[in-house]
């Protein structure tokens, strides 16, 4: 390839050498023949010199644009790497929202002294005990366990001992219960114990539980032993009723309970 | 800044931000510090944000003094990772700073 290339490049030499020498020989006594070799001779010179810059030209375009070919993909490369973090950091503060979501659901749903179901929750699971009830004909149970004399406890032993009193009847309540049952703060000193699928008959064992153990589970707070008891109120729900309903034949119990002097069950 | 940004076009929002750092940036600027309280951001906010934090980088390469300083509140150690993400590319003094 090469070769053939020199050989036509001598041969163009030797070509042109042989013009210029015949245009310099009838310089003197020129004929329209030279004339008009002389014009050729001219104008191929000027082609060549407008090839040449054509080329040139045309490599400057190309390596232009190879130029700009790869600042197009050094930025494209930038903007995918700034998508892909933007992208990695949206996800995080997704995350952290669906957390924080779930935190306060939590927090709206549950007393933060006792990590017990608060009334709220409670009253939500009552609505749909009530549904499940009438729907499948299977009764549930509902206990109100309230602490006897828990202004004293307080009185005597300050505020932060009543706040162990209570987490600790409420770490015993839950021991005795089932995994489906639900224990919750109610309130105060109250707490609620709702039995699905139970009767008064079935519920009585772990209401009889709580009731006696928490006295025997005497109270350690802070060094000094607490002794406590509680009142208890049941009723069976009954077919047709509210849950507002049981849970005022409860409290009434309840109420009953404390009038007769305190530390029983009374069921209905 | 402070506070939580979730428009809907973050670029309304932020255009005279960024606008704004550019000038300074480019005209009179010998230092820029900038204090941040972010909680929630949006994609589009944080987009926003890199682009803050892209001038601010160009400014320090060219010597100009700046700082970020991003606080967040002790009990939220997530903002504190976050905040580490945007300071990943970062080569200029950025504090991350809890608070109680």
């Amino acid at each position: 390839m090469n070769k053939t290339h020199g050989v036509i490049k001598r041969q163009h030499l030797a070509l042109e050498e042989r013009i210029q020498a015949l245009l310099a020989e009838f310089a003197d006594s020129p004929s329209d023949l030279s004339e008009a070799l002389a014009q050729l001779w001219q104008h191929y010179g000027e082609q060549l010199a407008r090839l040449e810059r054509i080329t040139r030209l045309s490599d400057a375009y190309q390596s232009l644009a190879r130029e700009q070919d790869n600042g197009l993909v050094v930025r494209f490369e930038k903007q995918l790497r700034q998508l892909q973090k933007v992208a990695r950091i949206s996800d995080r503060y997704q995350k952290m929202m669906v957390e924080l979501n779930l935190a306060l659901k939590e927090a709206s749903t549950h007393d933060p002294l006792t990590g017990l179901p608060n009334r709220r929750l409670l009253m939500e699971r009552l609505k749909g005990e009530v549904e499940r009830a009438s729907r499948d004909r299977k009764p549930f149970v509902l206990a109100i366990v309230d602490v006897d004399h828990f202004k004293q406890v307080n009185d005597t032993y300050g505020h932060e001992a009543g706040d162990a009193v209570l987490q600790k009847v409420a770490h015993f309540m839950k021991s005795q219960m089932r995994e489906y049952d639900v224990c919750g703060r109610w309130g105060g000193e109250e707490f609620l114990a709702l039995l699905p699928e139970s009767t008064l008959d079935s519920a009585l064992g772990v209401i009889g539980r709580i009731w006696q153990g928490i006295p025997d589970h005497s109270m350690d707070v802070g060094g000094r032993a607490v002794s406590i008891t509680v009142s208890v109120g049941v009723a069976e729900h009954r077919a047709g009723e509210q849950w507002e309903d049981t849970l005022q034949r409860a409290d009434a119990l309840l109420l009953k309970a404390k009038r007769e002097g305190r530390n029983r069950a009374l069921s209905q | 800044m402070q506070g939580d940004s979730y428009p809907e076009n973050a670029f309304e929002l932020f255009g005279e931000i960024i606008q704004w750092v550019e000038d300074y940036l480019a005209h009179s600027a010998d230092s820029l510090r900038v204090e941040l309280q972010l909680l929630y951001l949006n994609t589009s906010s944080i987009k926003a944000m890199m682009d803050i934090f892209d001038l601010l980088e160009d400014a320090h390469v060219k010597g100009c003094a700046v700082s970020v300083k991003w606080h967040y509140d002790k009990r939220n150690e997530r903002l504190a990772e976050l905040a580490e993400e945007f300071k990943e590319d970062c080569t200029f003094p950025f504090l991350i700073a809890s608070h109680e």
